[in-house]
């Protein structure tokens, strides 16, 4: 698998600026905290490409998902899908044809398909939604589409409800049933989360190989480093809502420069050191709904000076293609 | 469209949990009969404390059915000569202190009590559910809209509202009943479906619906409704036994029919009499074991709504011919049927 | 008492006390008319202070294992055969109250979901207090104080004694539901893939405080997941399960250097390396098995690629005779007919 040309590939969606925030449930009226769950997220997904948000729970990256595909409405930035502002689709032709090139995978296979309807349902639905086929020919695409993910015999499965398939074949109807409208970005948030060892990996190299043949480009969020290295072409790593390192995936996962991509690699579980060759620091606690003006990691960070708590770090291209949110690391290293 | 070779053919494992085959020519045990009875009315029907619900629901339905051709007269025709008398071959359940054939009166009171009954409760039922849903699964404004119309038709005190309406409507008929039921029932429902609904809201599933651009009524019927059949068939069999007591207060008003008879009623009317009070229990036992059997009977079939509605809930058991079972009765301990390959 | 060696236990210098013992345990799961065996004929020990791995997917029957050294297996599981020995006595034949006292304050367990273990409506401290008076006579103000001094051991603020659950986040009632698990100062605490659903940073910091508890206070682990690399770094030991049968067992990094199981092999390879060349891996083909329909023979066969009809010989055993667990090397356990050729 070799890195892919990034450069030269096609734009499709384009997020810049992008930014969330919910307001902090409990607080009082008059003091109303906002969480910046995302901040300032910037990037490109371009086809045939694979792109790998990476970060802890809570660093906003399922946010960030779920904000392209408007599950949720940005506080700021914008998305522009092949250059038009996805926030000022409004009618429900466009909002219709907006799901039908953009589709979203979800975490949990166990509640992402509905308990009490058949597999051949759900994949069918898109299809009768976008008119992808006439009605005649519908189950017959059901089938090839369940064939096409791997789920054999298509027959036998488009009739079993979702609890009697395992964690891997949901996952895999799942996938199917985002293909059914034949989308130009699939979102992918966590899809392996949840699965068993054995079956993440044929789930990864059914995405890597729907990015080659269909020219799809994936959005693949996940904190598991490895996976990201395995099929992304690009990472973006977040922290606390915003993205402190940005690049192509080999550059940002073997020559990291920002400390939390660092303290990410290293607790990694690595059979190969023991345990205590990685003592992590003791973490101090955090609240992200609290407006820190600094950098987000000072805490944490064992290269934090006293400019680092009072001025906000930019996203800088540091080498090239390699974007980090940390002014005083030294990129020659 | 280019198809990916499957990269590793995942093996269909058999069902670690039989279902109940749902219709279907694989029927064992029936090869005789020659109509399919749809999915849900053979699990129904398998369940055996739905069964028994069903069948004294049908036995009930068919007693007010036939009423016309068992109880002989008009149920309020009075004579005072035959007043308070005790349950004897000539009045079966006695009769009232007006002379009142009381048999009569639960039979043909049946009918106005079940159809009036299940009419109101359907219709508080649709207005709870679309409208407890649409509230959890939009929310912002349009939940806070719905609440505030909850909240006033939960406040308006009924009989208020019931004196005000009569003063305006001048036909008494069955159908003013059943709105006036409706309307001031299905408030606290909505409330309920409205929780369990935003426990769904955020399902995955849902969100997947959405990203694939189903419609918001779309979603609201397919897909929030069939995961809480359970809930929405207690509330009809709830508003349902409300709608039958109410009923009585609001023949009281003058806002019904008074030659319509109907187990409120006459329970009412015996209230009202202190018949107990005199040692007459049979104007109460009467409809009251009507009336309570019949919801007993909902709430048994309310036991097999359950696995109906959720797929995981089926148990295997062994099949015979729905109709041996109804005579048989519970479970034989038959061969046991080779269920799968 | 003799360190239990027929499961694997590299021989110390130091002989350990055996602290659990499973003995051909057969657990089965029954429903109308047919059974499904979850666990099928295990033996597994773990010795005092000792970490033991158990590796394995979803339905490979690693939490019945864990529930039923917990007797907490209701129907329709069922322990069919064999024996579970806590020190010597056989848990099946206490009775109701000699179990309420062994469980908590000998073995106690670490549950996948914190949230499961933990009550929702009380505050955390409150959860201790009811615990410890459950197994000892104890008063509130006492209990409070150990709770605090017991958030404390893993790396918690004493002052979320007071907290709600809910107002934890997830790595937090991670370490609550740890604490509470070390409360009676068990000898062997069970984790049942208890940092599954964390990340990896929180995953990390919780095993690296497990291990430093695990040195000063000594008490056993048992440790199941299907993270077959935390196991290597994080155990003494690692037994690998498949379809309800031991099918490896080895010290740890024996086993990372010389899997020989071919399930071991090919789970090794499910993870995709953070060096070294980027490839494509195939990983372990097919699905786990169907326990009410589980292959004949080897039930690994199906999915195995040294299982080809062109050895005849190997084929058939391969697929008619069941593997038995053979020492190949020093503590090193492996069930398979590939191994037992060589």
């Amino acid at each position: 698998m070799t890195v892919a040309a990034v450069a030269g590939a096609e734009r499709t969606l384009d997020v810049q600026g992008l930014s969330k925030s919910f307001p902090v449930p409990g607080a009082s009226l008059l003091h109303r905290k906002m969480l910046r769950a995302v901040d300032d997220v910037t990037f490109a997904l371009k086809q045939g490409t694979v792109t790998a948000l990476v970060g802890e729970s809570g660093s906003g990256k399922s946010t960030v998902a779920r904000l392209i595909s408007r599950l949720y409405t940005p506080t700021g930035g914008s998305i522009l899908y092949r250059g038009e502002d996805v926030g000022a689709m409004h009618g429900k032709q466009e909002l219709l044809q907006y799901r039908s090139r953009v589709q979203m995978i979800f975490q949990d296979p166990f509640s992402s398909l509905n308990p009490v309807k058949k597999v051949d349902y759900h994949v069918s639905r898109p299809l009768l939604i976008h008119r992808i086929v006439p009605k005649a020919d519908v189950l017959d695409r059901v089938h090839e589409l369940l064939h096409s993910v791997g789920l054999v015999p298509a027959e036998e499965i488009a009739k079993k409800y979702p609890h009697e398939l395992s964690g891997g074949q949901r996952q895999r109807v799942a996938i199917a049933r985002a293909l059914a409208v034949e989308p130009e970005v699939i979102l992918a948030d966590e899809p392996t989360s949840m699965l068993d060892v054995s079956i993440r990996l044929g789930i990864l190299n059914l995405i890597h190989d729907l990015k080659r043949e269909r020219n799809i480009a994936f959005l693949y969020v996940t904190h598991d480093l490895a996976s990201a290295r395995y099929v992304a072409d690009d990472v973006l790593v977040m922290y606390a809502g915003q993205i402190v390192e940005h690049g192509p995936t080999d550059e940002v996962l073997q020559r990291p420069m920002h400390p939390y991509t660092k303290l990410l690699l290293s607790a990694v579980p690595n059979p190969n050191a023991g345990l205590h060759s990685h003592r992590l620091a003791p973490r101090p606690k955090t609240d992200l709904a609290v407006d820190l003006v600094g950098c987000r990691f000072a805490e944490r960070c064992p290269l934090a000076v006293a400019s680092c708590v009072s001025d906000p770090p930019v996203l800088l291209e540091r080498r090239p293609n390699h974007l980090v949110r940390c002014p005083i690391v030294d990129p020659s290293t | 469209m280019s198809q990916i070779q499957p990269l590793d053919p995942v093996n269909v494992p058999a069902a670690p949990v039989e279902l109940a085959r749902v219709g279907g020519p694989e029927r064992e045990g029936a090869g005789r009969r020659r109509f399919h009875l749809p999915g849900w009315l053979r699990l129904l029907l398998s369940n055996p404390k739905s069964r028994g619900g069903i069948i004294v629901l049908s036995a009930i339905i068919i007693l007010a059915i036939i009423a016309p051709w068992i109880a002989h007269g008009n149920p309020n025709d009075f004579s005072l000569l035959d007043a308070r008398q005790s349950p004897s071959f000539h009045h079966l359940f006695g009769t009232t202190d007006q002379g009142s054939d009381i048999f009569s009166q639960v039979m043909w009171g049946a009918r106005t009590s079940l159809v009036l009954g299940a009419a109101a409760a359907a219709l508080a039922t649709v207005l709870a559910t679309t409208l407890g849903i649409l509230a959890a699964y939009s929310g912002g404004v349009v939940d806070d809209i719905i609440n505030l119309i909850t909240s006033v038709f939960l406040v308006i005190p009924t009989i208020p509202l019931l004196i005000v309406v009569s003063s305006y409507m001048h036909t008494r008929s069955g159908l003013t009943m059943v709105l006036i039921l409706g309307l001031t029932l299905w408030g606290f429902e909505a409330r309920i479906l409205r929780g369990q609904a935003l426990a769904l809201r955020n399902r995955d599933f849902i969100l997947s619906a959405k990203v694939a651009g189903e419609g918001t009524w779309r979603i609201i019927f397919g897909e929030f409704v069939p995961n809480m059949i359970s809930r929405i068939a207690a509330a009809f069999v709830l508003v349902f036994y409300i709608a039958i007591l109410t009923e009585a207060g609001l023949e009281f008003l003058g806002l019904g029919d008074m030659n319509h008879a109907s187990w409120g009623v006459t329970m009412y009317w015996a209230q009202v009499n202190s018949s107990f009070l005199q040692g007459e229990w049979w104007p109460f036992l009467f409809p009251g074991i009507a009336l309570a059997a019949t919801v007993a009977a909902l709430v048994f079939i309310l036991a097999g709504v359950d696995e109906v509605s959720n797929p995981r809930l089926r148990k295997d058991r062994k099949r015979h011919g729905v109709f041996r079972s109804l005579f048989v009765g519970g479970r034989r301990a038959a061969p046991a049927v080779e269920e799968g390959k | 008492m003799n360190a239990a060696l027929e499961d694997g236990t590299t021989a110390p210098a130091v002989a350990r006390e055996t602290l659990v013992e499973l003995r051909e345990l057969v657990v089965d799961y029954v429903l109308s008319g047919r059974s499904i065996r979850a666990v099928d004929h295990v033996n597994l020990s773990v010795g005092k202070g000792e970490i033991v791995g158990l590796a394995g997917e979803s339905g490979c029957g690693k939490s019945t294992i864990a529930n039923a050294i917990m007797q907490l297996l209701r129907a329709p599981a069922q322990v069919t055969s064999g024996e579970i020995r806590f020190r010597g006595e056989d848990l099946t034949k206490m009775s109701t109250e000699q179990l309420r006292q062994f469980r908590w304050s000998n073995v106690s367990m670490v549950f996948q979901s914190a949230m499961n273990s933990l009550n929702p409506l009380m505050r955390v401290g409150d959860q201790f207090v009811d615990m410890m008076k459950a197994h000892r006579k104890i008063s509130k103000d006492d209990a409070l104080a150990r709770a605090a001094t017991l958030m404390e051991l893993v790396g918690m603020d004493r002052s979320h004694v007071r907290s709600y659950p809910h107002e934890l986040s997830g790595g937090m009632r991670q370490r609550t539901v740890i604490a509470m698990a070390l409360a009676l100062g068990p000898e062997l605490m069970i984790m049942d893939e208890p940092t599954t659903a964390l990340d990896v940073v929180v995953q990390r910091e919780i095993l690296q405080r497990v291990q430093d508890l695990q040195q000063d206070l000594g008490f056993a682990v048992l440790f199941i997941t299907h993270d077959l690399s935390l196991l290597v770094e994080f155990s003494d030991r690692i037994a690998i399960m498949y379809a309800g049968e031991i099918v490896e067992s080895a010290a740890s990094d024996v086993l990372f250097e010389r899997p020989q199981h071919p399930y071991t092999v090919g789970l090794m390879s499910s993870f995709p390396p953070l060096s070294g060349p980027r490839e494509r891996i195939v990983g372990i083909p097919g699905s786990p098995p169907d326990l009410a329909k589980p292959p004949a023979g080897c039930r690994f066969h199906t999915r195995c690629t040294h299982c080809d009809p062109a050895s005849p010989a190997l084929y058939r055993r391969q697929t008619t005779e069941r593997p038995v667990l053979r020492e190949v090397g020093p503590g090193h356990l492996v069930a398979c007919h590939l191994t037992d050729e060589r």
